[in-house]
This record gives C-alpha cells, sequence and structure tokens, in this order.
C-alpha cells in the first residue's frame, strides 16, 4: 500500500532493509527524524541498537565500532555534525569498517541557515578528513531513491570495506512523496568481514602491515597499502556507476544537476539535455566526458559555488558554466533566468 | 618457579616494546596480562580498546582483538563494542590525556552511562610521547615543555569527577604497589558497571629526568611517600589515598501519591437548605457562593473561578447547576473537590 514517506524515513528504512543493527547519533536539522525513528525502532525490535551520542564524534566512533564489531551501522547528520565527524571517516577508512555515514546538507558554513537546503559539503566528503583516501558517495533525488540508494550504500560499504557516504538535503529529507516501500526488490550484501572477539587482530589508525603491526616508518608499506585500497573503492565504485541522462532534441547546452536542483530544473528537460549524476564520488569521469562532448556548452546547477563545477571541469577538460543557488535559493523562475544570462554572455 | 603463563596474553613476537626503559606502562600491561590470565580471560572472549599515546600502544601488544581509536575515544569505541557484543569482555588501556583531556567528554558520558567496561588509565602526569607537555593531571607548578615556569592550573581530579554520581568504581593504585594494583584490577574486572583504575605511573625519561630524579626507582619511592593504601570500602578518596571507592546504584525514590481523605458524611446530618434559602448565597454582599447539584449543597467561594466574579460564565452561585453540567466541559470530579455545605430540600 501506498504511504506518505519522506526523505530522512525513506533513508531509514532503507538501513532496516539493508540490514543495519545499529544506529548512533546527536540531534541535528534536518535529520533529527532519524534519530527518532531509530529511537522508536529500537523499542519494537531489541536486536537493534541504538546509541544518542554525546557529540557527534562520539556517534561516528560508535557507528565504525559497531561496525567492527559486526552490526551493519549507520549515523546520520548534516554539515557541522559531519564536520565533527570527519577525523572518524579517515579512522573508519585505515581500519575497514564497512558502514554507513548520511550527511543531509543545510547552508554553511558553520551553523549556516540550518533549515536551509544547500549541496555545499561535496569538497569536505571528498576530502574532510587528513591524507589521501578514496570515498564513494551517493546522492537520491526522491524518497524512494533515498530508500534505494541507502541500501546500494550498505552494499558498496560490504563491498569496499569502509564508510559510504548517502547524500541528502534539507529539503529531500523533509520531503514526503507517496511510495510503497515494502514492495521494492533489492540486493543485499552481507558482512564478510570477520568481527571483533575471535582473532588477534589490532584495528589500527597508525600504518600498518598486512598482519595489523604498526610500521610508521616504511614508505614501501604505506604506498602499498594506499593503491591497494585506491584500486579497491575503484573497482567497487565502478560497480555502481549510477547516473540520469534525459537528452533533449534539437538542445546544445547540458545542464547537470543532481539532488534536489535536479528535481527544481526537471521542468526545463523540454528545452536543456539534463544529466543527474547519482554517484557524486568517486566522480563519473569516463560518463560525464561521453556525454558532455555533444553539447557546445556544459552548466552545472548546484547549491554550492562551483564545487561540482569544478570535478566536471576536471573530469572532461572543458569549461563548466556555473549557475550557484545560494543561501537556500532554489526557485525555478531565477535558475532559468541565470541560464539565459549566463548562456547570452557565453554566446556573444 | 615463577608463573610466566600470562605471555600468552602479550604479543611476544613484536618484543621489544617502543617504550622507554624505566617506564611505569610495562607493569601495567604486565600485571593486566596476569589477571586476565587468571581470570581465563583470551583471546576468544576478550577485547581491548585504547587511544593515542605511549599508553595507547598497549592494546597493540595484548594477542587480543584490539582496536586503537583515534585519540581519546577509545571509551566511546569500548562502550559500543559492549553494548553490539554484550558477551565480550572489553576493556581500555589508555593514558591520562587521551582518557581524561581530549576524552574528557567521552568520559563523562561513559561513566553516566555506565556500560560492563573496565578502564586501566596509565596516570603519568605527562603527555610523554610527544616529549613532555603539561597534561590534565599534571600537578600544578609541575615544569614541562609548556610550562616553564611551573603548570600554573590545578590538575583534574578523576577521582572527584568520576564518583559524583552512583553507581561508580574508581579505584587509584601505582605501579610502585604492585599487590594493591593487583588487587584493584580484580575487583574492577568483577565490577558489573563502569570501572575506572587510576594507575599512577612513571615517566621517567620525559617528566621525572625534569622533576630531578634520576631513576625510574626513586620515583617509585616518591609514590611511596606520596601515597598511602587504606583498607576497606570507601565512598571516596582524598588525593593523597590509594584504594577503591565504589557506590551501588540508589534505588530510585517512587512518587508518593496523596490521597485525601474526605470524611464521609451522611446526607440527612446535612442542614437542610430550601431553594429560596440557597438564592440567598449568590455571593452578593460579602455572602458566600453556594449552588447545589443532584441535592447536595457545595460552597465554591474558595474557587478561583468565582473569585469576585459572581458567576463563571453560565454558571450562576446560588442555583441547582445540576441541569448545566451537561453543557460544561469537565466531569462531576470537580464538583467534588468543593466542600459540602448542606443539602437540598
Amino acid at each position: 500500500m501506498k504511504r506518505l514517506v519522506s526523505g530522512n524515513e525513506g533513508i531509514f528504512r532503507g538501513a532496516i532493509r539493508a540490514g543495519a543493527t545499529y544506529f548512533a547519533g546527536y540531534p541535528i536539522s534536518p535529520t533529527s527524524e532519524i534519530l527518532q525513528q531509530a529511537a522508536l525502532h529500537s523499542e519494537e525490535y531489541p536486536n537493534f541498537q541504538f546509541l544518542q551520542a554525546e557529540d557527534e564524534i562520539a556517534a561516528a566512533i560508535a557507528t565504525i565500532s559497531a561496525s567492527l564489531a559486526g552490526a551493519k551501522a549507520f549515523t546520520a547528520t548534516s554539515g557541522p555534525g559531519f564536520s565533527l565527524m570527519q577525523e572518524t571517516i579517515g579512522w573508519g577508512h585505515v581500519v575497514e569498517a564497512p558502514c554507513v555515514f548520511v550527511n543531509s546538507m543545510r547552508v554553511g558554513p558553520s551553523t549556516g541557515m540550518p533549515t536551509q537546503p544547500a549541496q555545499g559539503d561535496l569538497l569536505q566528503i571528498k576530502a574532510g578528513s587528513a591524507g589521501d583516501y578514496y570515498p564513494i558517495a551517493f546522492y537520491p533525488s526522491s524518497v524512494e531513491e533515498c530508500f534505494r540508494l541507502t541500501i546500494t550504500a550498505f552494499n558498496a560499504a560490504e563491498e569496499s570495506l569502509s564508510p559510504v557516504i548517502l547524500l541528502a538535503d534539507a529539503f529531500l529529507s523533509h520531503l514526503y512523496e507517496l511510495v510503497e516501500l515494502e514492495s521494492i526488490e533489492v540486493k543485499v550484501v552481507p558482512r564478510i568481514k570477520e568481527p571483533l572477539g575471535k582473532g588477534q587482530r589490532l584495528f589500527t589508525g597508525t600504518a600498518h602491515d598486512k598482519m595489523g603491526n604498526v610500521r610508521t616508518n616504511d614508505p614501501k608499506i604505506y604506498q602499498d597499502w594506499l593503491w591497494e585500497l585506491k584500486a579497491r573503492h575503484q573497482r567497487v565504485a565502478e560497480a555502481y556507476p549510477l547516473f540520469q541522462y534525459l537528452p533533449c532534441r534539437g538542445s546544445d547546452v547540458l545542464l547537470i544537476a543532481f539532488g534536489i536542483t535536479s528535481r527544481i530544473i526537471l521542468s526545463l528537460k523540454e528545452r536543456f539535455s539534463i544529466f543527474r549524476p547519482i554517484r557524486i564520488f568517486p566522480v563519473l569521469e569516463k560518463e560525464l566526458k561521453e556525454v558532455s562532448q555533444r553539447y557546445r556548452h556544459m552548466m552545472v546547477v548546484e547549491g554550492s559555488d562551483g564545487q561540482y563545477a569544478g570535478w566536471a571541469e576536471w573530469a572532461t577538460g572543458r569549461k563548466a558554466i556555473r549557475v550557484p543557488c545560494l543561501g537556500g535559493g532554489f526557485k525555478l523562475q531565477w535558475i532559468e533566468r541565470q541560464i539565459e544570462e549566463r548562456l547570452k554572455e557565453e554566446r556573444t | 618457579m615463577i608463573d610466566r603463563s600470562y605471555k600468552e596474553l602479550l604479543k611476544m613476537r613484536r618484543y621489544p616494546h617502543t617504550w622507554c626503559p624505566g617506564c611505569g606502562i610495562g607493569a601495567v600491561l604486565k600485571n593486566v596480562a596476569m589477571v586476565l590470565k587468571e581470570f581465563g580471560w583470551s583471546y576468544q572472549n576478550t577485547v581491548a580498546a585504547s587511544g593515542i599515546g605511549c599508553s595507547g600502544r598497549m592494546s597493540g601488544y595484548m594477542n587480543l582483538d584490539a582496536v586503537h581509536t583515534p585519540h581519546g575515544r577509545a571509551l566511546t569505541s569500548a562502550e559500543t563494542i559492549k553494548a553490539v557484543r554484550p558477551e565480550l569482555n572489553v576493556i581500555v588501556l589508555s593514558g591520562d590525556g587521551d582518557l581524561a583531556s581530549i576524552g574528557g567528554n567521552h568520559l563523562l558520558h561513559t561513566a553516566r552511562r555506565n556500560p560492563v567496561i573496565t578502564v586501566f588509565c596509565n596516570d603519568n602526569e605527562i603527555y610523554g610521547l610527544t616529549g613532555g607537555q603539561a597534561g590534565p593531571t599534571t600537578p600544578k607548578g609541575t615544569k614541562t615543555l609548556t610550562s616553564l615556569r611551573g603548570e600554573i592550573y590545578s590538575p583534574l581530579r578523576l577521582g572527584r569527577i568520576l564518583t559524583t554520581q552512583a553507581p561508580y568504581f574508581y579505584a587509584r593504585t601505582t605501579v610502585y604497589h604492585l599487590n594493591h594494583f593487583k588487587h584493584c584490577i580484580r575487583e574492577a574486572l568483577l565490577w558489573k558497571g563502569f570501572s575506572f583504575v587510576d594507575i599512577v605511573s612513571d615517566c621517567i625519561e620525559l617528566n621525572g629526568r625534569r622533576l630531578g630524579f634520576r631513576t625510574a626507582y626513586q620515583m617509585f619511592k616518591w609514590f611511596d611517600e606520596r601515597f598511602h593504601i587504606i583498607e576497606g570500602e570507601r565512598d571516596h578518596l582524598r588525593e593523597d589515598e590509594l584504594g577503591i571507592a565504589k557506590a551501588e546504584a540508589e534505588a530510585l525514590p517512587k512518587p508518593v501519591e496523596e490521597k485525601e481523605v474526605k470524611p464521609e458524611v451522611k446526607k440527612e446530618d446535612l442542614k437542610p437548605y430550601t431553594s429560596e434559602e440557597l438564592q440567598r448565597f449568590d455571593g452578593n454582599e460579602g455572602r458566600p457562593i453556594y449552588f447545589a447539584y443532584k441535592g447536595t449543597i457545595y460552597d465554591i467561594s474558595t474557587s478561583p473561578l468565582f473569585q469576585g466574579e459572581k458567576r463563571m460564565r453560565c454558571h450562576i452561585g446560588g442555583r441547582d447547576l445540576t441541569q448545566d453540567l451537561e453543557i460544561a466541559p469537565h466531569g462531576e470530579d470537580l464538583i467534588f473537590k468543593f466542600p459540602v455545605v448542606g443539602r437540598l430540600v
């Protein structure tokens, strides 16, 4: 039966379907509902554990530790909380803990505009923690996709043995749509990694060799480890080349948008071609290159000052015209006018 | 013959270890391993967690599945592992800087949530791994690399912080008083809740020498002078005492519901009023306000709703209000609260 479900609930239901048995979080707009859902769910199902931590640092540590202990774990936060979690995300990549971090973006930096949507955490996701790591991130644009991609995120986490980021925005989190989640068929990857408590392994954030021995002065061991990590993430990401491409006959402009922005500009599909990357990181390099070369102009409409546009330029080697929707100002008419003005500038 | 079977719990293949000669961590590691062996805890049922620092390296030398967390986060990690896998024994091996400074918030909140984990805090009063900077437990006046004229702040008193709210288990011991140390480890591991063993330890190379000690043994003798062991159970420890302070959870006081018992008065004994007499009590000229309900007359003068008003919406004093209840937003209970003064005849 179809019923009204919010983006936050879609994410939570997706996690439960993927087999999640642990949630840790700290209240923050706009993902507090996920924390509340977890509290409610743990009342009904005693094998579902839930922790309202003292801060996002503890919530992130609890998520990774629960994963090491054998549970499929996830946490949900927004930009400011995600900043606090960065330290732990780096640790999660080193100790190879599969889990999911949900980041529903709001206007930043700092506290910013807590109830307004934005898409400004992309660079934070890519490189918020110290050193080199290769995070995988997905970004849905509807409630049903929130459900599906949460499961995809859990699967990618199990395969890549690392924290996977599920992006959303304040708009999507509180978007209610009529969906029937129960009948959706999904593939769930089970846990393969051996949980804590039976071996003599060391899960350390310090550089280490394959035996888990700390090795902090050997560049060779570090390089081998990093290339292996990169290759594994690349391999897993390639199994999920998720995007949506809506070509429009006669258009020489390609609009690139994702998340809620792609929903808003969908009504322009009769005039412009639209490309919606669903896998945000690693960037869809091959797909972007292939699609964009059919068009004279490539425009990126996004809720930040060109965070994805920079990546699109890097991937395609050509100029991306930027249409930033800042401070929660996602208005179709405004976006349409901006697109026309930028095109006029470009064509003269 | 000396029993060396505790070495099963140590990763001897990784020796020699990274710690300086004379460091107290060796004693901590050995004694914890000895008691774990005594209890029959092994890699089959035990997990160790630690943070960053010299002391944070301890878990890596234990022959257990060990989690080496980012700086300060060992407690949250241990708590979560225990929550997800209650059948495992979880111990935390870490230092004072890690647990009390960068992990101070987690210390407060994990202690509050009271998971069944045991924390061994190698309290050497200094940041050793980074070269000897002042830590949260560095005594006032101590000269370190970052307190050149002597530490100006008072140290954090873990014993006081952790014993503010029952249940708690806080033990203070030193690496010199070995029998007492082992006794504390045993008691802590048996405690069903959050237990914290504060082990006063020495850092001879990066703290002791600056203080004027020439050998680790001189520091141990200093511990012997500074502290004395106390016997028996205690609620709190003074700063110069070694011992165990513990308290069970207090039973929550149950809220007492007080019911007012009104003496039953027979209706026949009440003073009879006719409806004409009742009408006089309408609140005018200082007279009280009465009304009748199902043959009984109540005094409503004390009601805040009638104060100075003489009437409350459609209710008029001095009348029989039995019919009014049907349209009133309240039930009979409200009426029975008022004092009974007579009966309607």
